[in-house]
């Protein structure tokens, strides 16, 4: 087996005193969903933040397809391939939703088009082209993002992430704030993405990580409690006793 | 696939070619009656239109609101005065005007682009007044007098030659250049690299999520605002013959900003439109009374208050419209933004 | 000259004027670092709203009304002019995505127009009041003017006024939670929008106030406001917006340091070193010397 695309050791960071996240180590395989839980302030966005770029981590190490990215810039991890959504939307609300989509697909092309006009972009024109097509929102194109649903926003969300063809997806709580139906429809979008990328997840609906998820990560009080496939760590007691509060 | 933000933009581009037949119907008329004032006041006009250019590249494109631009046109403007004193060759002064003032934007843009939002606006504020005192106080350049008696200059476009001092003749140079870099910055709007920076007004903290560099795009734009800047500042000693330290005081900067506020941010040639615009309500105005400030800031507290695109937005919707491809038309335009949500402000 | 005499004659004098300087600028920045402070609004119309108070004092000295009454009653009437302000201008756009900008540009807008009032109804020459207390004191045998020295005394007791309503007393505690967090205060009761309209009004009540104070130094002409106003902009970011103590000692260090610098180097040069201090700060410790209001 290959190695996996993203291993995150001892990876750790303090706040004042307080260590908000306290060596987690675990790593993603390819083309599976590994996911993050955890109660609330277990430091999954923490986490998550220092695996992309956001925040510093105090120390460990974060590999990216085995090449060391611990602590680069945002742009830099991207260019490394690790792409990410955000649990509150964070879109271009002023712009298009094909345009959205056109400057995420935009760092495909090569360095030499960035000053030549946009028609010349085909690539990243296709891709934007794809992804209208695969997230279904082609009869949306030409609307401001501001004005979409709370759902299509989401949706789209999750397709700018994948429109600049990362090698691993980090989404935040991909569900956050949706109906039953776009629920279940999202989890089957997330599914299928892994036909192309890793996917690593933070997600609070319990029933659908034990549904998704290939390899479950559990984060308490910053540390990591316990890994494993879903169903052995649902039923491992000190999950229990984290989740359910009973000793 | 055509999209909203290049038909916006060839919307502009036709109310750009409105002002160029105006222009070139002013210039026929001009030299038929023989005026040389209202010539002379176009060309100043158009010139401070590069500088309102540069104010809309980064107000209106980066979001970064910069009240000392004047520093770049001043520094452009001496510049030029400098060479022509001693060489009087249009070229020279031109391409030293531009490497000067690059030069200047890179130490500025180091400075500047430390910080952003009203700190950017207060940071370029100080760098302007800060440098126009140094030159007001520095005796070979001509301390608060400026330097005068720069010389008429003959320009040589191919074949052809044409005299600074021929009204007509310099207005059409002066209107090429300026419609000139107003193509370049259009064109430079229309590039991935353009789209990056409309990335960075819309949504600065997901840019480099996407994988770009915000310094690295914020300083582009900077340096490009500044050569444009520079490139309008150097015609002006060719116009007037003459350099003040006034060039770069905040009044300059400030008029640039009331040009692009008037006219409409983000819009490029409501730029040039505001610009030409204010030198019309000043003369009109100022031929019965002193106090057109009081007309023109009453003018600008509503552009800023109620008319978010300037002029330009209650005129270029109705050119896109006859100007967009059926798939656009029944959309909305962005002209008609979708409403500002107050909690986009969250930190 | 002996090191003595160079210290009585050449660097004491410097240090009283530069402290002067000092004070009217503290007096100016500090209606500016409570507007900041509070609403994040940076208002460009600062420096003519300290026009408009000399301009009244000059007005209604004109109709024989003593300056000591002037030094209450122009603050006062400076309220319900900050007030219609805030109202008019800061309120409509305080929710818009853009509203740092926003405001700036409008209250720039409103500097042009208040200058040009201005113009238009005392017309464009400089005048100076004459001095309320005149004549000279000599202390350790320097002389100095009384009335800078009473405007060091009076600026003294005016920063010490204003710190202890924003930070001894229940008025300056809802200033202080407001700046801290808007919808927290409000769900507390404080009448966020009173507070807000309030204090914009009391910072242009201090601008006023350093109008009637400052005009018999620095005389009184319609671009006045412009003199000052890059070195208040300047304070605020060194002292750190919307804090008291910040504006007061990053004023009085500035001012020493352009004083005792004009010595040694061409006053041409003066400028860019403030200046240059100003990036420093915005550079390597942003919130300023003492961090902004309500968060320190």
């Amino acid at each position: 087996m290959s190695r996996p695309v993203l291993e995150v050791s001892d990876l750790s960071i303090a706040f004042g005193g307080l260590r908000a996240v306290d060596q987690v180590t675990f790593a993603a395989e390819r083309h599976r969903i590994t996911t993050v839980i955890g109660p609330n302030g277990a430091g999954k966005s923490t986490l998550f933040n220092m695996i992309s770029g956001a925040l510093k981590p105090l120390s460990g190490t974060v590999l990216i397809d085995g090449v060391d990215m611990t602590g680069a810039a945002p742009e830099r991890l991207k260019g490394a391939g690790l792409s990410r959504s955000f649990q509150i939307t964070n879109l271009f609300f002023e712009l298009t939703v094909a345009e959205n989509l056109r400057l995420a697909a935009q760092v495909l092309e090569p360095a030499k088009r960035a000053l030549l006009p946009i028609r010349c972009s085909t690539r990243a024109q296709a891709k934007t082209q794809a992804m209208l097509e695969r997230f279904e929102l082609t009869h949306k194109r030409d609307e401001l993002a501001g004005n979409l649903s709370h759902g299509d926003q989401r949706r789209l969300e999750i397709a700018v992430c994948l429109a600049s063809e990362p090698k691993i997806l980090l989404l935040d709580e991909p569900t956050q704030g949706m109906s039953h139906q776009d629920t279940a429809d999202t989890a089957k979008l997330v599914r299928s993405l892994t036909q192309d990328v890793s996917v690593l997840l933070i997600e609070h609906d319990i029933g659908l990580v034990m549904e998704l998820s290939d390899h479950v990560v559990v984060m308490h009080q910053g540390r990591k409690l316990a890994e494993g496939p879903p169903a052995a760590v649902r039923a491992d007691p000190q999950v229990q006793a984290a989740y359910f509060g009973h000793a | 696939m055509l999209d909203r933000l290049t038909l916006s933009m060839r919307a502009s581009h036709v109310l750009a070619a409105l002002l160029v037949v105006a222009a070139l119907v002013l210039a026929v008329v001009g030299s038929a009656i023989g005026d040389t004032f209202y010539l002379r006041l176009a060309t100043e006009a158009l010139i401070f239109a590069g500088l309102a250019l540069s104010v809309d590249l980064l107000l209106g494109y980066s979001g970064a609101l910069s009240l000392g631009q004047a520093l770049y046109f001043g520094i452009g403007a001496y510049t030029s005065a400098l060479v022509l004193m001693k060489v009087p060759s249009f070229w020279l002064a031109m391409g030293a005007a531009a490497g000067m003032t690059f030069v200047c934007a890179i130490i500025g843009g180091l400075i500047a682009n430390r910080v952003r939002g009203v700190y950017f606006a207060l940071i370029t504020f100080g760098l302007a007044q800060v440098v126009a005192k140094v030159v007001y106080n520095i005796r070979d350049l001509g301390a608060s007098d400026g330097m005068i008696g720069i010389p008429v200059i003959d320009i040589g476009i191919g074949p052809f030659s044409v005299s600074a001092g021929n009204p007509v003749g310099f207005f059409l140079v002066v209107l090429v250049i300026i419609m000139a870099l107003y193509a370049a910055t259009a064109y430079l709007l229309d590039t991935p690299f353009g789209r990056v920076l409309t990335a960075l007004k819309a949504n600065e903290k997901r840019v480099p999520f996407l994988g770009y560099s915000v310094w690295r795009a914020r300083m582009v734009c900077y340096l490009a605002a500044a050569l444009i800047a520079g490139l309008s500042g150097a015609l002006y000693p060719m116009l007037r013959g003459f350099v003040s330290p006034e060039l770069m005081f905040f009044m300059t900067s400030g008029n640039a900003v009331i040009s692009v506020i008037l006219g409409g941010v983000g819009t490029l040639v409501g730029a040039l439109y505001g610009s030409v615009f204010l030198v019309i309500i000043k003369s009109v105005i100022g031929s019965w009374t002193d106090h057109y400030l009081i007309i023109i800031g009453l003018l600008f507290m509503a552009g800023v208050l109620f008319m978010p695109k300037g002029l330009i937005g209650f005129v270029r919707p109705h050119v896109e419209r006859m100007i967009a491809p059926r798939h656009l038309r029944e959309t909305r335009a962005p002209e008609q933004d979708a409403p500002l949500k107050a909690e986009e402000v969250k930190p | 000259m002996n090191a003595l005499d160079y210290l009585q004659f050449v660097l004491a004098p410097q240090v009283v004027n530069g402290l002067a300087l000092g004070v009217a600028v503290v007096l100016v920045a500090l209606g500016l670092t409570i507007i900041f402070g509070l609403l994040d609004v940076i208002n460009m119309s600062h420096g003519e709203f300290y026009a408009v108070g000399a301009y009244l004092a000059l007005a209604l000295g004109a109709a024989h009304i003593d300056f000591w009454l002037l030094i209450v009653l122009v603050p006062v009437l400076m309220l319900p002019l900050g007030m219609v302000t805030e109202r008019l201008l800061i309120r409509p756009v305080f929710n818009t995505k853009d509203r740092h900008v926003t405001t700036l540009l409008v209250t720039f807008g409103l500097a042009l127009i208040a200058e040009d009032v201005l113009k238009l109804i005392f017309g464009p020459n400089t005048q100076r009041p004459p001095t309320p207390i005149p004549g000279a004191s000599e202390i350790f045998g320097i002389i100095l003017p009384n009335y800078r020295l009473f405007l060091i005394a009076i600026g003294a007791v005016i920063v010490a006024g204003v710190a202890f309503v924003v930070y001894r007393t229940r008025l300056g505690a809802m200033v202080r939670a407001a700046a801290y967090d808007r919808n927290m205060a409000a769900s507390l009761g404080v009448p966020v929008s009173l507070v807000y309209s309030g204090t914009f009004a009391f910072g242009v009540a201090l601008a006023g106030l350093a109008g009637v104070l400052l005009a018999p130094i620095y005389s009184i002409f319609p671009t006045m406001g412009r003199d000052f106003i890059l070195l208040a902009f300047t304070v605020v970011i060194v002292g750190g917006m919307g804090s008291i103590w910040g504006a007061v000692v990053a004023g009085l260090l500035l001012t020493q340091v352009q004083a005792l610098a004009s010595l040694v180097i061409s006053p041409v040069w003066t400028d860019p070193i403030v200046f240059g201090t100003m990036v420093a700060f915005l550079v390597f410790r942003p919130q300023g010397l003492f961090g902004r209001l309500g968060h320190a």
